[in-house]
């Protein structure tokens, strides 16, 4: 009998995970036909790790602010107020928004027209720039002697014909050069690549940091490091690793929004369609005054 | 009516087995399916044996040459590394430790296992790269060497466990007689233990091989990541840390991105052929 009993609840459990399957499915299609009736309380964002840490931020304060939809405007319903973000890189926030995985892509780097074609109703919105510093360990006495870099210089220490660093300038130790840069295909390598190489290859035995973390812990440990920490990175380690000008230009706030600072990238938000009244509340929040200054707190030039 | 739910039963269980061979299916023909795209443009020799990794720029060079050998090599030495200290830990733990120590030590080293990679490469990075720097003159630390130093820590375990199973059969089997022969406990261990153990031995090696082939976070963090020839000194690049590298930044559907499935596809290959291995030798160890 007991046995009996367990092969029925077996059972019964494994019906039960198929029906719900069933139900869920129903229901998501229930969802997408009656938009207006179901109110949709979720909001996703997936892609780049860079601006993800800002949007988690902002959605974290705005949901502890309301907690349900209904408190942040009487035309809503009374749903409790959820907005997820996960990181996993530009190309897959562009992906995510394209076959519509989640509702908006988080992308720090241009889009290209190829990938804007092939998103229907292509929107963006702006947060801000994250630059790219050409930044040493405060050892390194090259920020004394030589402030400023010319991208052509820069293009020879990365591309390796510079080895040592006495040939960038004489009066350097002759120790060997260590390049540091993130993923080769990753965005923030591809607007160094963009900004500043050309056409150049950085030499093949430059080390490949996992993270923009790993890249500045890498200049903090090594005297002798050269590489590119993101502009948020350097502000958070003041003193423990030093941005230099490129082409006599500052890494600053002004010269950065101006563009006069070539090296930088925009953080986007893209959208596929048209936003639902509750997304476009979000997106104002993020835009607006108290948003641009968590954006500028997280180590970013906001927009505005 | 007894019969008739045993049946079912049977069935079910025969259901949730067939699903789980059905994923591992799943997982091939999928990783198949997104690399043979790559294979229309780039042939499989050059792929395996080509010259270096260049899936964006101008001109195109799609191989993982340098990352089959990088692998390989980072394994090899790590397990080169591994090797003596394993067996020898066995030993003591069989040989000299009496049962009441054993039971403290044992699950002790069995603890490695259980530590997340991440922190053996965050250790790798702060002190073994770091030790490098500091006092042999590296330009930077980040080298083969110190991806084989962490991975023969982790593969430890494997080949302890593995040793230390068959050397506890064996000491067990011959004890009484090699006692009342006076023969001393080292000829014992030189002449009976060892010997007898070769094949597990070589079992937990294979074991160990697979596991430092297939390690990534680890070994990301210490290696330098560049698609270069590996030599010990120098920087080197493995097959799971490229694609756990560039797999966030490659375009769907691009040759990059299917060329990341490939490599995929290659590691699975090596490891399933290292499994065999081992499958092999543990089915012919008798002892």
């Amino acid at each position: 009998m007991k046995k009996l009993l367990s092969i029925l609840t077996i059972t019964a459990l494994l019906l039960s995970l198929v029906l719900t399957g069933c139900g869920t499915k129903a229901n998501s299609d229930e969802v997408a036909s009656n938009m207006q009736e179901t109110f949709k309380s979720q909001i996703l964002f997936k892609g780049s790790s860079t601006l993800a840490p800002v949007i988690a931020k902002i959605s974290t304060n705005f949901i502890e602010e309301y907690k349900t939809w209904d408190q942040v405007s009487e035309d809503f319903p009374n749903k409790s107020l959820d907005i997820f973000v996960s990181a996993g890189g530009s190309s897959a926030g562009v992906k995510a928004a394209m076959d519509g995985s989640s509702d908006f892509g988080m992308v720090s780097r241009t889009v290209s027209d190829e990938e804007k074609g092939k998103i229907e109703g292509y929107q963006e919105f702006k947060l801000g720039l994250d630059a790219l510093t050409v930044s040493v360990n405060p050892e390194n006495k090259v920020y004394e002697v030589k402030k400023s870099l010319s991208t052509e210089e820069i293009q020879k220490i990365f591309s390796g014909e510079y080895k040592y660093w006495d040939e960038v300038e004489s009066t350097l130790s002759h120790e060997e050069i260590v390049i540091v840069t993130r993923d080769l295909g990753g965005g923030a390598h591809k607007v160094f690549q963009k900004k500043v190489m050309g056409d150049k290859k950085v030499r093949e035995d430059a080390i490949q940091a996992p993270s923009m973390g790993a890249l500045v812990t890498k200049i903090m440990e090594n005297k002798n490091a050269i590489g590119y920490a993101s502009y948020g990175m350097v502000n958070q380690n003041a003193g423990k690793i030093m941005p230099l000008d490129v082409d006599g230009v500052a890494p600053t706030k002004e010269n950065i929004v101006s563009g006069d600072y070539k090296i930088s990238r925009p953080l986007l938000i893209v959208k596929k369609g048209e936003l639902l009244p509750q997304e476009k509340t979000f997106i104002d929040v993020l835009l607006s005054e108290e948003g641009m200054k968590t954006v500028e707190k997280m180590g970013f030039v906001p927009a505005k | 009516m007894h019969q008739k739910f045993e049946k079912i039963f049977s069935y079910i269980i025969k259901g949730l087995t067939f699903s789980s061979v059905m994923m591992l299916i799943f997982i091939i023909v999928f990783i198949i399916k997104e690399s043979v795209v790559l294979f229309e443009k780039v042939t499989i020799v050059d792929f395996l044996f080509g010259k270096g990794w260049n899936p964006l720029g101008e001109p195109l060079t799609i191989s993982i040459f340098p990352m089959i050998l990088g692998t390989i090599y980072v394994s090899l030495l790590g397990i080169l590394i591994a090797l003596p200290i394993g067996v020898g830990s066995a030993i003591f733990l069989t040989s000299v430790l009496n049962r009441k120590m054993r039971k403290i030590v044992k699950p002790t080293i069995d603890l490695l296992v259980g530590i997340p990679s991440v922190i053996y490469g965050l250790m790798g990075l702060l002190v073994i790269v770091k030790f490098f720097e500091v006092h042999f003159d590296f330009s930077s630390g980040e080298s083969v060497l110190a991806g084989g130093i962490i991975l023969s820590i982790m593969v430890l375990p494997y080949i302890i466990s593995t040793c230390d199973e068959s050397m506890i059969k064996i000491s067990e089997q011959y004890k009484i007689t090699s006692e009342g022969l006076g023969v001393s406990k080292w000829h014992m261990i030189r002449y009976l233990i060892l010997p007898a153990c070769k094949k597990s031995i070589l079992a937990g090696v294979i074991l160990a091989f697979a596991r430092a082939m297939g390690e990534t976070m680890a070994v990301m963090m210490v290696i330098g990541n560049s698609p270069v020839f590996p030599k010990i000194f120098g920087k080197a690049q493995t097959i799971p840390s490229l694609i756990a590298l560039e797999m966030g930044g490659a375009g769907v559907d691009s040759l990059h991105y299917h060329a990341l499935f490939a490599a995929g596809f290659v590691l699975m290959i090596i490891l399933f052929l290292v499994n065999m291995v081992f499958h092999y030798i543990k089915k012919s160890i008798e002892i």
